[in-house]
């Protein structure tokens, strides 16, 4: 088991890996850019480094820097929580070439999933369902034409060095689809550095479901059940649940699965990800994220199973703390993102928080790095925190959401806190009718037109 | 830079407060950080006192590199410690494998924020580090310093290295004039925006 743990982030995520460490009695050493001195986890970790000025490129991104707070702090482990270096497969081979621990996938992997072509060919040579479309990248005009023809319109361009949303276009007819691509290839080029594209068929109402799974690295992997995360605004995830209210039992195992069986298969080694989009009845496989992710908390209040704690054990050679067999899912979980925003322009809202009181009570749950007297620098993304509430049931976890809501008082800043006291008493909210479109939709038609 | 307790001392160099952690007399561990040795404030005659026994203390602590030393004479007790640079006034979890000590994390809004390392920090000629790394003031263990307190500088000027995964890097002086403190010991490892030392 590792002596000492470097976290390499920051926020609600960095305090997490932190709580994690020191439940298995492991050191912990925070490493910050200046912006991050008063963070909540390097006043409680037992070191921090100073790696950077606020800029992520120069502190939070900055491999040598990493790497010298390892060397002076004797940190034998590094965990890369979520965005910055967590998905770039050099960052952890050249930890493997220092001999310091990676927690999280195979550089490999890593690699492969990072690639969305690449991912894409994987998952079907693996056996997971997938989106129609192109067998690989496009490279001429032609040929897109004639692949659109095949999978038939609406289709869809998407950035093989995208992900996460971003670097798609949306073309609706053939007179449409030239521009789309001439465009997306320009913009993946500015964007990524890549202007490799292809096609998918474009699905209209899909949710967007994905399947939690962990793998022990020598061809052991259990599936940890689904989340709903359709309630995106311009593909950001707002809102997240489990059970998915479209699936049941039966659906949930089968997809369940066809994840583990696939990365039992790749020997995948850790916490990963496999995002789809839910039609009708059927699966599509749109990517895999080989990392932590910040909705993680909904699949562990369902399973009461520590991912973090997983991710920790098994980067040090341990096996999987529990079977599939032995995995319950107990009630229903949903989360709620909490921005620093303006509720209903979005606009960021970085600055002090005058007054923070979070809400508590039984099932819930608040991971957030923030106090009160805690200035939210303007240099990262604007997660204040994540509020998930748990009940027996769907119904009873949205009363308590509802309540945890009205609880939940931050000032100071702006939040999201009253979209989501909307969201939660929406009617289609409610009864989980709702698809990846259909929060732009309601703000687009004026849902929040009172605020 | 906050560093574990179990290697430094977070102990302030004052009458003990209330919630003073314990103190027990033992040498600073030979690896990792050693505090600044502070110099002992100027400060008017107390009565009673004689200004030569804490001197004479003061300078066994530096020179046996003790972290803190108690003495007791005729009735009247000094203890001099020396204060690591970022001292923090909570006590921290107990190191790994050791079985977990209670640990006292106060309110966040209440947290003291810790005194500079000493007032020459915040000093305008500050020479910053850009890195993480260890500065070591010496081109080789067994060579004379690049500089000391007093030495005059040139702009340009080579003060110290920084060495970071077996890279040495050249810190030089932004401006010319004369050092008046120097923060970090040889061998120490810095942050960065960390103090090193002040040109004036």
């Amino acid at each position: 088991m590792f002596d000492k743990i470097l976290i390499a982030n920051r926020g609600e995520i960095a305090l997490r890996i932190l709580r994690a460490a020191k439940e298995l009695g492991i050191a912990t050493v925070a490493v910050h850019s200046t912006a991050d001195a008063e963070a909540m986890h390097v006043k409680l970790a037992d070191e921090s480094v100073c790696i950077g000025p606020p800029a992520a490129r120069d502190s939070y991104l900055n491999i040598p820097a990493l790497l010298s707070a390892c060397e002076i702090t004797g940190a034998d482990a590094i965990h890369p929580g979520y965005g910055f270096l967590s998905e770039n497969a050099r960052f952890a081979e050249i930890l493997a070439e220092h001999n310091i621990g990676f927690i999280g996938p195979k550089a490999e992997h890593i690699r492969i999933m990072g690639d969305k072509i690449e991912a894409k060919r994987t998952a079907l040579a693996l056996g997971i369902p997938c989106v129609p479309g192109s067998e690989g990248g496009i490279d001429n005009d032609e040929q897109a034409i004639r692949v659109a023809r095949e999978i038939g319109f609406p289709v869809l361009v998407k950035a093989a060095a995208g992900g996460g949303g971003r670097g798609m276009k949306v073309a609706r007819t053939e007179a449409d689809l030239l521009n789309a691509l001439h465009t997306a290839k320009q913009e993946a080029k500015a964007a990524f550095g890549d202007d490799a594209v292809y096609l998918e068929k474009y699905l209209e109402k899909p949710r967007h479901i994905e399947i939690q799974i962990l793998g022990d690295g020598k061809g052991n992997a259990i599936h940890l059940g689904e989340r709903d995360c359709s309630l995106q605004r311009r593909h950001q995830k707002v809102l997240e649940e489990s059970p998915s209210p479209a699936l049941n039992a039966e659906q949930r195992a089968e997809i369940g699965e066809i994840c583990a069986a696939a990365m039992r298969k790749l020997q995948y080694s850790g916490a990963g990800t496999i995002e789809f989009l839910y039609e009708d009845g059927r699966f599509y496989f749109i990517e895999m994220n080989t990392r932590i992710q910040v909705e993680h908390p909904v699949t562990e209040m369902i399973t009461g199973i520590d991912l973090v704690n997983e991710q920790i054990r098994i980067a040090a050679g341990s096996p999987l703390s529990i079977t599939q067999e032995d995995v319950r899912f107990e009630g229903a979980a949903i989360e709620c993102r909490v921005n620093a925003e303006h509720p209903a322009t979005f606009r960021p809202s970085p600055g002090k928080i005058a007054y923070y009181h979070p809400p508590g009570g039984l099932g819930v749950r608040v991971d957030s790095a923030v106090y009160q007297g805690y200035t939210i620098p303007p240099n990262y993304d604007s997660l204040v925190g994540k509020l998930i509430v748990h009940g027996r049931n769907r119904t009873e976890a949205l009363m308590r959401l509802r309540r945890a809501l009205d609880e939940f008082i931050v000032d100071g800043i702006d939040t999201t806190l009253p979209l989501f006291r909307t969201l939660v008493r929406n009617g289609d909210v409610q009864n989980g009718d709702y698809d990846i479109h259909w929060l732009e939709k309601f703000l687009a038609t004026g849902g929040m037109d009172s605020e | 830079m906050k560093k574990p307790v179990k290697k430094t001392k977070a102990v302030a160099a004052r009458a003990p407060k209330a919630n003073a952690k314990k103190t027990i007399t033992k040498p600073a561990p030979k690896k990792a950080a050693k505090a600044a040795a502070k110099p002992a404030p100027k400060r008017g005659p107390i009565s009673g006192v004689n200004p030569a026994l804490i001197e004479m203390v003061a300078e066994i602590v530096s020179r046996l590199d003790l972290s803190e030393v108690e003495v007791e004479r005729e009735g009247l007790r000094v203890r001099v410690a020396r204060q690591l640079g970022n001292a923090q006034t909570f006590s921290v979890a107990a190191p790994a494998h050791q079985a977990p000590a209670a640990v006292v994390a106060p309110p966040p809004a209440s947290v003291a924020t810790a005194p500079a390392a000493a007032p020459a920090a915040d000093h305008s000629g500050a020479v910053k580090s850009p890195m993480v790394g260890t500065a070591y003031f010496r081109p080789s263990p067994d060579a004379k310093p690049f500089i000391e307190v007093g030495s005059k500088v040139k702009e340009g000027q080579k003060l110290l290295l920084i060495e970071a995964m077996k890279t040495f890097n050249e810190i030089v002086a932004p401006r010319g004039g004369t050092v008046t403190a120097i923060l970090v010991e040889d061998g120490e490892p810095v942050e960065y925006g960390q103090s090193m030392l002040v040109i004036e």
